[in-house]
């Protein structure tokens, strides 16, 4: 293991205490735990929006809390969900009387603990408080039927899912209206990823899987879960191809289309090779009668020093077109 | 019963078990469980140990609130939401009767199977439970002693956990074997055997 680190098992907190440092104007803490993260400027009367989950993906999950985005983000380990506990003392501190929106990705002790922190809220506090879970993943497992809930993991889409949520809580919108644009978003965002490398948890200090030196693997999660297939690196054209075409085929995305792309590197590959995938993705769509209104490249839904990256599309109406253009302001998402 | 003495054992025997339940769960999960089990035990303890409060509910409200807080992990959640649902049932209650045993751990088997949307047959810790409470509430009909009643439970727990071996699992990184799952018993349905085994031996 090659890290830049004191002891391992500060790592999270630590790293924590670099953001406070770093960002007083707009992130703060409260119950005296730095894993409770918060708004440094909360809004009277609007809908609270909350995130959480485990440490290693920064930005993901709390770098998005901020003006119009999130309002707060309990903080677990690195690959562990935090305690409902946490999540429970950022759902007092974020809630104004309008209640609270959780948004986060769809793993079980995440699902288990949130579940559990809304029954707190409710049961002691008498907060409102309504889920919306992001399952962007094609390669996890197969779409479910509407109504039921989806077995897919949730991985950078989730982004899109803050914005346009976010950007309608700051337009003070309802618990159930925000509720409403988050579902329509998450609904409209589908994700692929690619890894080249594995990554390593600072506790552990190796690798939890190995890939070849000229391997790939498509699909894989963003905790190293398996994904499609493994196979011999191919060119950046080729990956771009095969990745967009299970993208696309699965909302359907189809002719006449207008959709946002997030290209989003897993930790360790270069912000230019992101660009390269850029250009085809914009061929592809160009072809397929598919207009693009806006990229957004660089990391954002990181699993420690992975190389690889992946795609997000979501399918934009005038609605979520509207939200997702918002200004909005956070330590790693700044929009004008 | 007293809320106390359950968990003084159930930690106990958590702790004693800590290793073969590691073992356990490392042939179907990421092996955690027994460090999870005997840390949230532990922790549920010691939240009332010291506490002089007499509402039975509040006792395993705080309980369960301690063990989320202590191993947010699946399988901990999981028993913090079983004991936090009891709490919710049996709120300001300062006594719980032998006729109510199987009323008590059916609010247990409430909270889990609605946190986990598990089902009784799914090779899980409802497998272990859920005889165990067919049998409580069969002692009690047949006006048994609390000590009967609670030894018939840790019993038929037993029972429902090796009868898992041979059930295909649903749930979790076990799911992913399909049929090859049936040969191996559910780790999840061990912990059930414990917590009733704890529970006989607080009340004899």
């Amino acid at each position: 293991m090659k890290k830049i680190l004191n002891k391992p098992e500060n790592y999270v907190n630590e790293m924590l205490e670099g953001l406070y440092i770093a960002h007083p104007d707009l992130i703060t803490y409260t119950n005296n735990d730095v894993r409770c993260l918060v708004t440094a400027n909360k809004k009277e009367g609007k809908v609270g929006i909350a995130t959480g989950g485990g440490s290693g993906h920064l930005p993901l999950f709390l770098g998005y809390v901020g003006k119009g985005m999130l309002d707060g983000c309990s903080v677990g380990d690195v690959f562990q969900s935090p305690s409902a506990e946490q999540m429970h003392a950022v759902t007092k501190y974020i809630d104004s009387g309008a209640g609270v929106l959780y948004i986060y990705g769809n793993y079980n002790g995440d699902i288990f603990n949130f579940d559990m922190a809304a029954e707190m809220a409710d049961f002691e506090d008498g907060i409102r408080v309504e889920s919306v879970v992001g399952a962007d993943d094609v390669a996890s497992a197969g779409p479910t039927d509407l109504g039921q809930k989806s077995t897919r993991r949730g991985v950078a889409g989730i982004v899109f899912v803050y914005k346009c949520a976010g950007a309608a809580a700051d337009a003070m919108l309802s618990l159930d209206e925000v509720k409403r644009v988050a579902e329509k978003a998450a609904h409209n965002v589908r994700t692929m990823g690619v890894a080249l490398t594995p990554c390593i948890v600072p506790r552990v200090g190796k690798p939890g899987f190995s890939l070849g030196e000229d391997e790939m693997e498509i699909g894989m999660g963003i905790h190293g879960e398996t994904g499609i297939r493994r196979g011999k690196l191919e060119s950046a054209d080729q990956i771009t191809v095969e990745m967009l075409d299970q993208i696309v085929s699965d909302l359907p995305f189809t002719t006449g289309d207008e959709v946002a792309v997030l290209v989003n590197g897993l930790g360790a590959t270069p912000v230019d090779e992101q660009y390269i995938v850029v250009r085809k993705i914009n061929e592809q769509l160009g072809k397929l009668g598919i207009s693009v209104h806006r990229f957004y490249v660089g990391e954002y839904a990181t699993s420690l020093e992975m190389a690889g990256l992946s795609i997000s599309v979501m399918k934009l109406d005038a609605e979520l077109k509207t939200y997702l253009d918002a200004p909005a302001q956070t330590p790693f998402f700044v929009q004008l | 019963m007293i809320v106390q003495d359950f968990l003084a054992s159930a930690s106990a025997l958590m702790t004693e078990n800590r290793d073969r339940l590691i073992d356990m769960d490392s042939v179907v999960g990421d092996g955690d469980l027994g460090l999870t089990m005997s840390d949230g035990f532990k922790a549920a303890y010691e939240s009332i140990k010291e506490s002089d409060e007499q509402d039975v509910g509040k006792l395993f409200y705080t309980a369960g609130k301690a063990m989320s807080v202590a191993v947010p992990s699946t399988m901990g959640t999981l028993m913090a939401s079983g004991l936090m649902q009891v709490g919710k049932t049996f709120k300001g209650r300062t006594e719980v009767q032998t006729t109510e045993y199987a009323a008590l751990f059916q609010a247990y088997f409430d909270g889990v199977s609605a946190r986990g949307k598990a089902k009784v047959g799914e090779k899980t810790f409802l497998d272990g439970l859920f005889p165990a409470i067919s049998a409580m509430q069969e002692a009690i009909e047949a006006g048994m002693s609390a000590a009967q009643v609670a030894q018939a439970a840790s019993d038929a727990a037993q029972k429902g956990f090796e009868a898992t071996q041979g059930m295909i699992a649903v749930h979790g990184r076990a799911a992913t074997r399909g049929e090859a799952s049936r040969q191996l018993l559910d780790p999840g349905a061990a912990v059930a055997a414990l917590l009733m085994k704890a529970f006989a031996q607080s009340v004899s």
